[in-house]
């Protein structure tokens, strides 16, 4: 139960990012079924049968990850106000959990049911399955226009899953289309589609902005506001991968265009999943509009992000803390902690001392100089005059080796807490894992990059690693009581992360694109541009 | 594998490492806004009404207040009913001098947990 109550915080993420993204897959393959292939004949029988398929199994992971939702909240509250099962039993999300279930359970078996004729009997499960989500969402929290946020929280996450989740189901529906016309009626009738969630869902999204946010100050100021301007950013995103997919739809030629429409499809999906994760995190911090001290202030940010020579010297260990999580609790006993909210098993913040800020502002610059010579290889490798630059994925392995020794000076083998130990902690494991990452990131790509893999799989490991280290930075640290230091950090963090996310994408979209297609080569010049980027970013961040 | 589920695969699977790696990002958006006491303060006792201000909605029946006396010793405190929705009040009696702590815990209407402590001091009358 301890461990339970110490990764609670996580959990509920984990939860609810994961319901956000079965939902947006049960919904968006519903809305799809009804209003993109109603007009399917014995012919598409196939496209019924592999939506219907894929409907049943989101709708189940939905209903497994609700009740997996109520029984982690349900102990944890159990255990920490001493409460019995049935006192929990009435609480509001249990309810709302309850109805998520049973509408995903009903969705699953109307899915599975060969008898059934219409599509349009899981509608009103869907709709049920919305109205659960909004009745544990910021909207029904909030003191003042309840019913007004609800529906347009409803809307948004509506319009969500029918872009989103339908564009799945276009994506596994084409290969199964009896022949090309089939399939271009198929995409035209999702544009349509398409077009009008993405105006529901910029409506609704200005809306709840102006009321969480509120105003332009709570924008950079708060990690709040922060998280939805990047939101704005992907979504900004979407909008020109959808529009490439809207103009390819009304082109008028064939094979190629359908092969081009799948590949930005999946950078869509890919991206849109990046989004509804930050969506997820965004439900875990307060609204910005609550938080009226501690905003970050214009001229802060300027003094941060003012260009100075990188810190290339780093104070030495003897400086550091002995023990970051003793100092941490010690201050949580004396009530001298910066924040006054925090979740059950975090213990608050502690601000961190000089000789910590100076530490992690060496570890950013030597990482932006690696991640700087790293993209100007990769730059050189795509000119094909420069054999040599193809082994720039090496230089992830300097990069790797160190994180692992810098990231946690408390803990082994620099520090006094031994390996496993420290696992517990999420931020060291958090770090251990990146680190992984950037290992296996380093050997695939270098494997690829010199021809010692030619299978395209392979060749999509460094993208795909690349845009899942950014939606982690996206979800990264987050302080309930808004210290201005988090606030800064983030405003660094959340470029760094949209990047990182563009260089995955175009990286994918230069592998999977058709040559033909004039994307293409730009692509292959966007991503070693953002790696440049990163690390020019990396090499100005500061703490202090 | 056809091609849907292959897609499928890589899409969840992206989403599982993602979700993995959001370690940190631990929260929850009941915040204190204000306290009676507040953080820090010094009241005459030995009766000190207290009433906690969050910016969302709390389940009331669902919320917790605890006092840590100055012995390190525990009392928990009955929540009114009758407080607004964003509101938890309470009142503690027969307080001697000394040095003390609210130990709160709020589930919100949209069923997120918060907790935290309001160290004060009571003063004599």
């Amino acid at each position: 139960m301890a461990r339970l109550l110490q990764i609670f915080g996580f959990l509920s993420v984990l939860f609810r990012g994961a319901t956000l993204s079965f939902q947006s897959l049960t919904i968006g393959g519903i809305v799809f079924l009804n209003f993109v292939a109603r007009r399917a004949n014995s012919q598409s029988e196939a496209i019924n049968q592999t939506c219907l398929r894929w409907i049943r199994r989101a709708a189940v992971a939905l209903a497994v990850m609700q009740l997996a939702y109520i029984l982690a909240s349900t102990l944890i509250l159990m255990q920490s106000a001493d409460m019995t099962l049935s006192d929990v039993s009435g609480a509001n999300f249990v309810l709302a959990g309850i109805l998520a279930i049973a509408s995903a359970l009903t969705i699953a078996a109307l899915a599975g049911a060969r008898a059934t004729k219409s599509h349009a009997v899981m509608l009103p499960p869907a709709a049920l399955i919305l109205l659960s989500s909004v009745m544990t969402s910021h909207a029904m929290a909030r003191l003042d226009y309840r019913l007004l946020l609800a529906i347009v929280t409803a809307l948004h996450q509506g319009a969500t899953a029918t872009w989103l989740g339908g564009l799945f189901y276009l994506l596994i529906a084409i290969p199964c289309s009896p022949d090309n016309h089939f399939a271009r009626q198929l995409i035209a009738r999702f544009s349509k589609l398409a077009l009008i969630s993405v105006a529901v869902l910029a409506a609704a999204g200005f809306t709840l902005g102006l009321a969480y946010v509120g105003s332009l100050d709570a924008i950079y100021g708060t990690s709040y506001g922060i998280m939805v301007a990047t939101k704005v950013v992907l979504f900004g995103t979407l909008l020109l991968l959808g529009a490439l997919n809207f103009q390819i739809a009304h082109s008028p030629s064939g094979g190629g265009v359908i092969a081009s429409l799948k590949r930005f499809g999946e950078a869509e999906i890919g991206i849109g999943i990046t989004v509804i994760l930050t969506a997820a995190s965004l439900t875990s911090l307060p609204p910005a509009v609550d938080l009226r001290t501690y905003r970050v202030s214009p001229q802060e940010i300027s003094a941060r992000l003012m260009p100075q020579l990188p810190r290339l010297a780093s104070p030495g260990i003897q400086d550091l803390p002995e023990d970051i999580y003793a100092a941490e609790v010690k201050a949580f006993d004396a009530g001298t902690l910066s924040s006054a909210s925090f979740v059950p098993g975090q213990a608050g913040t502690r601000p961190n001392t000089p000789a910590e800020k100076s530490w992690s502002e060496y570890n950013h610059h030597w990482a932006g100089l690696i991640v700087v010579a790293i993209g100007l290889l990769a730059f050189l490798a795509q000119t094909k005059y420069f054999p040599w630059a193809r082994n720039w994925p090496l230089l992830f392995l300097g990069l790797s080796l160190f994180l692992f020794l810098r990231s946690d000076p408390e803990t082994w083998p620099l520090g006094p807490n031994g390996f496993w130990v420290t696992l517990q902690d999420p931020e060291v494991l958090l770090h251990r894992i990146f680190a992984l990452l950037v290992i296996a990131l380093a050997i695939f790509e270098w494997r690829v990059q010199t021809g010692r893999v030619a299978t395209q799989r392979a060749r999509l490991i460094f993208p795909a690693l690349v845009a899942v280290a950014s939606a982690l930075l996206l979800t990264h640290s987050h302080s309930l009581g808004n210290i201005k230091e988090e606030v800064l950090a983030e405003l660094s963090h959340a470029p760094l992360a949209v990047l990182g996310i563009v260089a995955g994408w175009s990286r994918w979209l230069e592998l999977r694109l058709p040559a033909e297609n004039k994307v293409h080569d730009k692509m292959a010049w966007l991503w070693p541009t953002c790696l440049v980027l990163i690390g020019l970013l990396l090499l100005n961040y500061r703490e202090m | 594998m056809r091609p849907g589920q292959r897609i499928l695969l890589a899409v969840w699977s992206f989403a599982a490492v993602a979700m993995l790696l959001m370690v940190c990002s631990a929260g929850a958006h009941a915040i204190l806004l204000e306290s009676s006491p507040s953080i820090h303060s010094s009241v005459a006792g030995p009766t000190i009404p207290i009433t906690l201000r969050f910016n969302v909605r709390i389940d009331a029946t669902r919320s917790r207040l605890t006092l840590v006396k100055p012995d390190a010793s525990t009392q928990s405190l009955a929540i009114g009913k009758d407080a607004p929705a964003d509101t938890l009040a309470s009142q503690a009696q027969g307080l001697p001098p000394g040095d003390y702590r609210i130990r709160w815990q709020v589930l919100a209407s949209d069923g997120h947990i918060t907790r935290g402590e309001i160290p004060f001091q009571v003063t004599r009358p």
